[in-house]
């Protein structure tokens, strides 16, 4: 059979054309999504003020990303060993080394009027 | 077992958007009557009450602006032409009607019974008459996207007729649950366009199991290496952006996306899978989400409830809805070097016969399935049973070597 020619578009690029119905759900899943990831992985733009395909694509682009990045973050500290414990028999043994040091005590009244100022200067 | 399910390995989906049979393969009728497409006959009444006739018309861009309406209520007035009595018929004479109602003029409202020539389509009417085409392929819910893809993935939309999230803890595992976790394992991938254009499958698959998807580079990348999963499903660009590669355009074909890029897309899928190592091994559904409220004349039957029932409410048409009733038609072609050319079906089939297929192929005897998967029939008869050689689409002795080839 003969190789059918397939002919190209042209002009059909037009990343200003409005969002349609379903780019603008595709947006609120993600947006969902999106609200579960932890807060370091939250791309930070406001959905409604999406208007054209061009926006919508960089957010979908962004959370899908952050989604990726998100599981690959979990499967990384999953892969890695799980801290050590110190044993009890170490932790008497660093209790025998000699008596541990007392913090300084501070009077109460300081104390009090510290805190105080701190609030002051928050307010 | 006949040859070609004896070696079939492999089944990719590729589900596009937003097109109605007729509008896009009506036009085949004329060179094969067995098609049931557009004939002179076929009109609907405009608001003014005059007869508007399909015709050849469609434009590959810029027509259908506004995105035509097809959620519950505008394609409850598609089918049923306004009628909403007790006990009414459907009548496939509202789809002017309900273009109209978006702009309020006549003359742009008609446009939505426009059709595309076969030659304005040589990538999908040549599949079509190459390979088997479904005249009975419909849409698993009258109305939008989301809803009608959740069929394709669970055999079920958990009683969603809309666009909404849908949630997990559902009874029904997807079709990647049930092929990754089956004893022996099955492999699947979920292959979007690019992390700009991702999926439309985001609730259940991209927060749980990122490492069901893969971009479509990769899925090229697994055809020419011979590593396709099991099972794939293959989803277009749905946006025009940037990227590396320079402009991508939208492939879905999702009005007002244009039409030859998706072609393009097609003939990609296509290609990559016919150069592949796997190609004798592997079917490949083209397949449209829903009718995007274009024209077609074929009525939707009913079918087996779901167990899920949308309130009047959920529907927006004052009248519940069971489930018991498919969309719009839309296109369906099958495509294996095993299929005879020519090849047209008859039979009934809907998205959940997609998951319905996959599971009964490759895990056999599965539950919990939804009432509308169960009955759903399959489009690939399963292994190892006896095959009903009426059945069975794969049905050539030996493997074709005339298939066609696009240059893309």
């Amino acid at each position: 059979m003969a190789l059918i020619h397939v002919p190209r578009p042209r002009n059909a690029m037009n990343p200003n054309r409005p969002v349609n119905a379903l780019l603008k759900a595709q947006m609120l899943h993600l947006h969902d999504a999106e609200s579960k990831l932890p807060v370091r992985h939250h791309t930070d733009i406001y959905i409604n003020a999406i208007k054209t395909e061009g926006e919508a694509a960089n957010y979908i682009r962004q959370v899908t990303e952050e989604i990726h990045a998100a599981h690959a973050a979990a499967a990384k500290k999953r892969a890695q060993p799980a801290p050590k414990l110190k044993r009890v028999i170490e932790i008497a043994a660093v209790a025998d080394d000699g008596p541990v040091r007392k913090r300084a005590r501070v009077a109460p009244n300081r104390a009090k009027k510290k805190a105080k100022t701190k609030l002051g200067r928050k307010t | 077992m006949p040859p070609g399910l004896d070696n079939l390995k492999h089944i990719v989906v590729l589900m596009m958007e937003n097109r109605s049979f007729d509008h896009m393969l009506g036009s085949l009728t004329a060179v094969n009557p067995q098609i049931d497409g557009i004939t002179a006959a076929l009109s609907n009444p405009d608001t003014t009450g005059a007869a508007v006739q399909a015709q050849p018309l469609a434009e590959f861009q810029g027509q259908l602006d506004p995105d035509p309406d097809h959620h519950f209520p505008a394609v409850d007035l598609q089918i049923f032409g306004g009628n909403a009595s007790p006990g009414r018929a459907a009548n496939m004479q509202g789809f002017v009607k309900s273009y109209f109602n978006q702009r309020q003029d006549v003359g742009h409202s008609q446009k939505i019974m426009y059709y595309f020539a076969q030659n304005q389509l040589p990538v999908l009417t040549t599949l079509a008459l190459e390979f088997a085409v479904f005249n009975r392929w419909f849409a698993s819910i009258p109305g939008p996207t989301i809803c009608n893809r959740a069929f394709a993935h669970y055999g079920t939309s958990f009683g969603r007729v809309d666009m909404d999230l849908l949630y997990v803890n559902e009874p029904f595992q997807s079709i990647y649950s049930r092929l990754i976790n089956a004893n022996p394992k099955h492999t699947a991938k979920l292959y979007y366009y690019d992390t700009t254009s991702s999926t439309m499958e985001i609730t259940n698959l991209l927060q749980n199991q990122p490492e069901l998807f893969g971009s479509y580079q990769q899925f090229l990348s697994d055809c020419s290496s011979g590593n396709l999963p099991d099972y794939s499903f293959v989803e277009p660009n749905y946006n025009d952006h940037d990227s590396d590669a320079g402009e991508e355009v939208a492939s879905d074909q999702h009005p007002d996306h244009n039409i030859q890029a998706g072609e393009l897309f097609i003939a990609s899928v296509y290609n990559a899978l016919k150069s592949s190592p796997l190609w004798p091994n592997t079917v490949l559904l083209i397949v449209y989400d829903e009718h995007g409220g274009i024209y077609d004349h074929v009525v939707p039957p009913t079918c087996t409830p779901d167990q899920f029932t949308a309130s009047a409410n959920d529907t927006g048409t004052g009248m519940p809805f069971a489930f018991d009733r498919l969309g719009v038609r839309v296109p369906a072609i099958l495509i294996s070097p095993w299929i005879p050319k020519g090849t047209v079906v008859n039979r009934v089939f809907d998205h959940a016969s997609i998951p319905g297929t996959i599971t009964k192929f490759f895990l056999g005897n599965y539950s919990p399935r939804s009432p509308r998967e169960t009955s759903a029939d399959v489009f690939i008869e399963p292994n190892g049973g006896t095959v009903d050689p009426t059945r069975n689409l794969l049905s050539l002795d030996t493997m074709r070597t005339d298939c066609p080839d696009f240059d893309v």
